[in-house]
C-alpha cells in the first residue's frame, strides 16, 4: 500500500502497474477519508461513505523474489535481481543529491486491497460475512415509519431510514467530526454522521453510543419536545454497526462518561436517520474483540482469537486498536518520507514488483510472505559508516515522531495490548559483533566467533542490551563475512568480518544491510566464492562497469517496525491483509 | 560449489614434522635441547592464569602485613596515636599503565571492549565522574561516548559534547575501556558494567570510587577509609546538606588543608575529586576558608578539573 499523501492510485491488473506520484499533500478534511477497496480505485466520499465498490479483481501474483536473508545464507542462489525484485542498487536510480552524495530510496507499497489512507472504517455491509448467523435468523426488526402508530407521530419526520445515496443531491449541511464534539461546541446544533456503537433502551430514554474511527461520544433520545415514543423505540432498534445521520444539540455532562473518548459532552438527538443498515447479528462483537486478553480470561468474557479477527478483518479493522495501529503505521511511512526528503533522498518505484515477497516457508509470528518494505541505498563518501548513522537517525526521527504526534494512538493500543514505551538513545547505540559475542559468552552462551546468531541468541542479546544500555533499538555491526550475501563488501581490517550490520527492535532483527560491493572485479570473486551462477547475475555485475560510487544500504519491513514499536505479537496484527503461507484471503 | 562447512585443523602440522618411519606412534623427542618450537608456545590463557595466581599471593601478602599492622597498632598502648605518621609512611605505588592489569582488575576477557555505562541526569551532571573520566583518559586508551536517552527531551549542548571532540580512527576492540555516557531520567547516577556479576551501582560517590581504583592505587586501611569518609562527607554534607553543615564541613577541610597540600597526605586522591565538585556545584566555592581557596586554586591548575570548569558556564 502507498502509504504516502492521500491520493487515489489506480490498479490495473497487470503485473506491471505504472505509478505516478503525484505531489498531493494529506488533506484530513472533515470527513476526507478514502475507502479502502480491492483493487479499486479509492474515492473521496463523505465519511463513512456506504458506496459500494466493485468486487475485487484478481491480484496480479508477481514472480516471488527470493529475498530470504536466511536462504541467502544457505548458499542458495540468488534471485534478487534477476527477478526483478529490485534491489537495485548502486547505479540505478541513485540522484544527484544537494551538495553531498547520492542517494535514492523507495518505498515498495503493496497496492493490493488497501488504498485506504488513514482514517476509514471499510464498507458497510458489502461483503457477506461468513457468519453462522444466516439471514433471516433473527427477526428484522428494522422498524417501519408506516407503522400502526405513525399516524399519531408527532416525530415521524424526524426519523427513518433514508433511501440510498446514490447522489441525489448536495445538501448544504456540515457533518461534524466526532473528534471535535467538545466543551467548545456546547450547546451548538450539530449534524454528525457515526455508527451505532452500542445502544440501550432504558423507558422513555434511549442512550447510544456513536462511533466514529477511534472516537465516541454518547448520544441521547429522550421523550420530549423532539422525540416521540416511537422515535426512542426506533432509535432503541437500529442495529449496531449501522450508520445514522444525527442532528442534535451538544450538551454539557453533568458528570465524565467513562465509557467514551468525548468525555465532557454528550449529544442530544433531534434527528436520526439510517443511512446504512447493518445486518442484526454480527460475526463478532467489537467490545469483544478490544478486551486486553488478561481481562478477558479474568471475567470468563470472551476473547476474539487471531484467526477469526483475520477472517473478519472488515469488522476487525473498526476496533479502536485497529485503527490506532494503522494510523501509526501509516505515520511511520509519513515520517520516514519526511526525514529522508529532508535529508535530500529522492524517492523511486522500482519495476515490476510492487511489495516485497518472501518465499520462504515460515509460519511464525514474525513473517509474511507478502510485506511492505521501505528500502535505502545511498552513495557515501569514505565509510559505510555515514550510511549507517543516517539510517539509524532516520529510525530515531521515526520514533521522536510517533512520540509526539501518536500519543494517543500509542496509548490506545496499550490499553488492549500493554507494553513499556519504546526506549532508545540517540545516537543510536553502535555494538560490534564480537562485543555481542562476548556479552552472550559472558551469560553462558555458547558460540564460535563466526557463527551466526540464531533467534533465541538474538532475543538473548537483545535483553542484555536492554538491560545494560536501556535500550530497544540498537545496531550490530561488522557481522562475519561468512554468514553474509555475497556483494557484502569485506573488511579490510580483517578478512574474517565485513561491512555488514543488523539492527534490531526489541531483541528482533528490523533491518539487515550492508555496503555493497561496487566493484565488478571483487563482486564476481565473491559470486564465485559463493558458488553463484555468474550467467544468472551478469546484468547487476555489468551495471558497476562503467563507474560505480561505493554506497550502502539497507530494508526496513514495515509491519515489523509497527509491530515491535508497539510490542505486539503479531505481526498479521499491524498488516491490514496479511497474506502468509496459510492465508489468501480476506 | 566449496564445502559448506569449513572445520579448522586441530592440530598444526608442524609439530609432527619428524616422521618416524615405521614407527606406529610418534612422539616428541624428549631429549631435545631447550627452546624448541614446541617448548615456545606457552598457552597465553596459562600466562594470564600465573599472572592472576601471583598477583593474588601478592595481595595476600599485603593483607596479611596490613593485619599485622593493625594489630600491632591495636596492642599499642599510646591512645592519642596520631594516623598522620601512617600516611606519611604510605607507599604510593607507580600507577598500572598496561591494559593488562586492567584486564586483572575488571575480570576475565572475552576479547572484547568492556564498556562502562552511566546513567546520568543532565538537570544535575556528576562532575567528578568527567574528571575522573578525564584521568582515565590519560593513564588508558578510553572509547567515550555520550548518549541521550529517549526519556530526557532536551540536552544542553555542552553535555552532549562533554568528552570533546571524538577521534574515532582505531576500531573498537583496540580500546582498552569503554566510557558511555547516557543522559537519561533517574534519580542518581547509576553505573551498570559486569551485568552477569555486578548489581548497578547507585550514588555519584560510589561510582567515582570504582572508576578511581582503575588507577590501581594502593592505600593502607586508615588511609582509605579516610579517603571514603571524605567521598561520604563531599556527597552527603557538602552536596546535600544544609547551610550549617556545609559551613562545618568548610571548617574540617581547612584545618586538615592547614596540615597537607591535599586533604589526604601528599597526592591527589579521590577526595580531591569529589570535594572540589561538590563545592562547584554548591556555589559555595566563594565563601570558603583561606586553606580551601588555595587547594582549589592547585587543583584548576589541573587540566582534568579545568576542562570540567567549562560545563558549568
Amino acid at each position: 500500500m502507498d502509504c504516502g499523501a492521500g491520493r487515489a492510485r489506480t490498479t490495473v491488473p497487470q503485473p506491471c502497474p505504472a505509478q505516478q506520484h503525484s505531489p498531493q499533500h494529506h488533506q484530513r478534511g472533515a470527513g476526507g477519508a478514502e475507502t479502502g477497496q480491492a483493487g479499486g480505485s479509492s474515492r473521496r466520499t463523505a465519511p463513512e461513505g456506504s458506496a459500494a465498490p466493485p468486487p475485487p479483481p484478481p491480484r496480479p501474483r508477481p514472480q516471488p523474489a527470493l529475498r530470504a536473508r536466511r536462504a541467502e545464507r544457505a548458499g542458495a542462489a540468488l534471485a534478487i535481481l534477476s527477478a526483478g525484485a529490485g534491489r537495485g542498487r548502486g547505479g540505478r536510480g541513485a540522484l544527484a543529491r544537494t551538495g553531498r552524495a547520492e542517494a535514492a530510496w523507495r518505498v515498495r507499497g503493496r497496492v493490493g486491497p488497501c488504498g485506504a489512507v488513514r482514517g476509514r472504517e471499510g464498507r458497510a455491509r458489502r461483503r457477506r460475512m461468513p457468519s453462522a448467523a444466516g439471514r433471516g435468523h433473527g427477526q428484522d426488526r428494522r422498524p417501519d415509519n408506516e407503522d400502526s402508530s405513525a399516524a399519531d407521530d408527532y416525530a415521524k419526520e424526524r426519523y427513518g431510514v433514508s433511501s440510498m445515496i446514490q447522489s441525489q443531491e448536495k445538501p448544504d449541511r456540515v457533518l461534524v467530526r466526532v473528534k471535535d464534539l467538545t466543551l467548545e461546541k456546547a450547546d451548538e446544533e450539530v449534524w454528525v454522521r457515526g455508527r451505532i456503537h452500542t445502544s440501550r433502551a432504558k423507558g422513555k430514554q434511549c442512550f447510544l453510543v456513536l462511533r466514529q474511527q477511534q472516537f465516541n461520544i454518547q448520544a441521547l433520545v429522550a421523550v420530549g419536545q423532539h422525540a416521540s415514543k416511537q422515535m426512542v423505540k426506533f432509535a432503541a432498534n437500529i442495529t449496531k454497526e449501522s450508520i445514522v445521520d444525527i442532528e442534535g444539540v451538544v450538551r454539557k455532562a453533568h458528570q465524565k462518561i467513562g465509557g467514551c473518548t468525548q468525555q465532557d459532552v454528550e449529544l442530544h438527538v433531534q434527528r436520526i436517520y439510517v443511512i446504512s443498515s447493518a445486518e442484526p447479528r454480527l460475526p463478532l462483537q467489537l467490545d469483544d474483540a478490544v478486551r486486553p486478553e488478561v481481562e478477558g480470561e479474568e471475567d470468563g468474557r470472551a476473547t476474539v482469537n487471531q484467526d477469526t479477527r483475520l477472517d473478519n478483518r472488515i469488522i476487525d479493522l473498526r476496533t479502536s486498536t485497529s485503527q490506532a495501529i494503522f494510523c501509526l503505521q501509516s505515520g511511520i511511512c509519513q515520517l520516514f518520507r519526511e526525514t529522508l526528503i529532508r535529508k535530500g533522498f529522492v524517492e523511486i518505484q522500482t519495476p515490476k514488483i510492487i511489495s516485497v515477497f518472501r518465499a520462504e516457508d515460515s509460519n511464525t509470528h514474525r513473517h509474511l510472505t507478502e510485506f511492505v518494505g521501505l528500502d535505502i541505498e545511498m552513495a557515501f563518501n569514505y565509510h559505510y559508516h555515514e550510511v549507517v548513522d543516517e539510517i539509524a537517525d532516520t529510525l530515531v526521527q521515526i520514533f521522536k515522531g510517533l512520540q509526539e504526534r501518536f500519543q494517543t494512538e500509542i496509548q490506545t493500543v496499550s490499553k488492549q495490548f500493554p507494553c513499556e514505551p519504546f526506549k532508545f538513545l540517540e545516537p543510536t547505540l553502535r555494538l560490534e559483533y564480537r562485543e555481542g559475542v562476548a556479552m552472550l559468552r559472558e551469560a553462558g552462551v555458547e558460540m564460535g566467533d563466526e557463527e551466526d546468531l540464531s533467534t533465541p541468541n538474538e532475543k538473548l542479546l537483545g535483553r542484555l542490551v536492554k538491560e545494560k544500555y536501556d535500550t530497544d533499538f540498537y545496531i550490530l555491526d561488522k557481522y562475519p563475512l561468512a554468514v553474509r550475501p555475497f556483494y557484502t563488501m569485506p573488511d579490510p581490517a580483517n578478512p574474517k568480518t565485513s561491512n555488514s550490520y543488523d539492527m534490531f527492535m526489541r531483541g528482533e532483527e528490523i533491518l539487515s544491510g550492508a555496503q555493497r560491493i561496487h566493484d565488478p572485479q571483487l563482486l564476481t570473486e565473491r559470486a564465485k566464492h559463493h558458488g553463484i551462477d555468474l550467467e544468472k547475475i551478469k546484468a547487476y555485475i555489468d551495471s558497476f562497469r562503467f563507474g560505480a560510487p561505493p554506497h550502502a544500504g539497507g530494508g526496513i519491513g514495515l509491519e515489523r517496525v509497527t509491530m515491535l514499536y508497539l510490542g505486539l505479537h503479531n505481526v498479521r496484527q499491524t498488516s491490514m491483509f496479511p497474506r502468509d503461507p496459510k492465508r489468501l484471503t480476506p | 560449489m566449496p564445502a559448506m562447512y569449513k572445520v579448522r585443523p586441530l592440530h598444526s602440522v608442524g609439530v609432527l614434522a619428524e616422521h618416524l618411519p615405521g614407527c606406529m606412534y610418534a612422539l616428541p623427542n624428549l631429549h631435545r635441547p631447550h627452546g624448541t618450537a614446541a617448548q615456545e608456545e606457552v598457552d597465553p590463557s596459562l600466562q594470564a592464569l600465573e599472572c592472576r595466581q601471583e598477583e593474588i599471593l601478592k595481595r595476600l601478602y599485603e593483607l596479611k602485613s596490613a593485619v599485622d599492622g593493625l594489630s600491632k597498632m591495636i596492642q599499642t598502648p599510646d591512645a592519642d596515636f596520631d594516623v598522620t605518621n601512617i600516611i606519611q609512611t604510605d607507599e604510593f605505588s607507580p600507577l598500572a599503565t598496561n591494559g593488562a592489569d586492567l584486564d586483572l582488575m575488571l575480570g576475565k576477557d572475552y576479547g572484547a571492549l568492556k564498556d562502562v555505562v552511566i546513567n546520568a541526569n543532565p538537570s544535575l551532571p556528576p562532575l567528578s565522574l568527567l574528571v575522573i573520566h578525564s584521568l582515565l583518559c590519560e593513564r588508558y586508551k578510553i572509547l567515550s561516548a555520550v548518549h541521550t536517552h529517549s526519556s530526557v527531551k532536551s540536552v544542553p549542548e555542552n553535555l552532549l559534547k562533554c568528552f570533546g571532540e571524538q577521534t574515532k580512527q582505531q576500531p573498537r576492540h583496540e580500546y582498552q575501556l569503554g566510557f558511555t555516557l547516557i543522559w537519561k531520567d533517574v534519580p542518581k547516577p547509576q553505573m551498570k558494567f559486569s551485568i552477569q556479576t555486578m548489581c548497578p551501582i547507585e550514588g555519584e560517590g560510589n561510582i567515582a570510587r570504582f572508576l578511581f581504583s582503575l588507577f590501581g592505587q594502593k592505600y593502607n586501611a586508615v588511609t582509605s577509609t579516610l579517603i571514603d569518609s571524605w567521598v561520604d562527607t563531599a556527597i552527603f554534607q557538602l552536596k546535600e546538606g544544609s547551610s550549617k553543615e556545609r559551613g562545618a564541613v568548610l571548617r574540617s577541610m581547612n584545618a586538615a588543608l592547614g596540615k597537607s597540600s591535599w586533604l589526604v597526605g601528599s597526592e591527589l586522591t579521590l577526595a580531591d575529586v569529589v570535594a572540589w565538585c561538590a563545592l562547584q556545584q554548591t556555589g559555595a566555592a566563594n565563601t570558603a576558608p583561606a586553606n580551601v581557596q588555595k587547594w582549589m586554586k592547585s587543583c584548576e591548575n589541573l587540566a582534568p578539573f579545568s576542562s570540567v570548569m567549562k560545563l558549568l558556564k
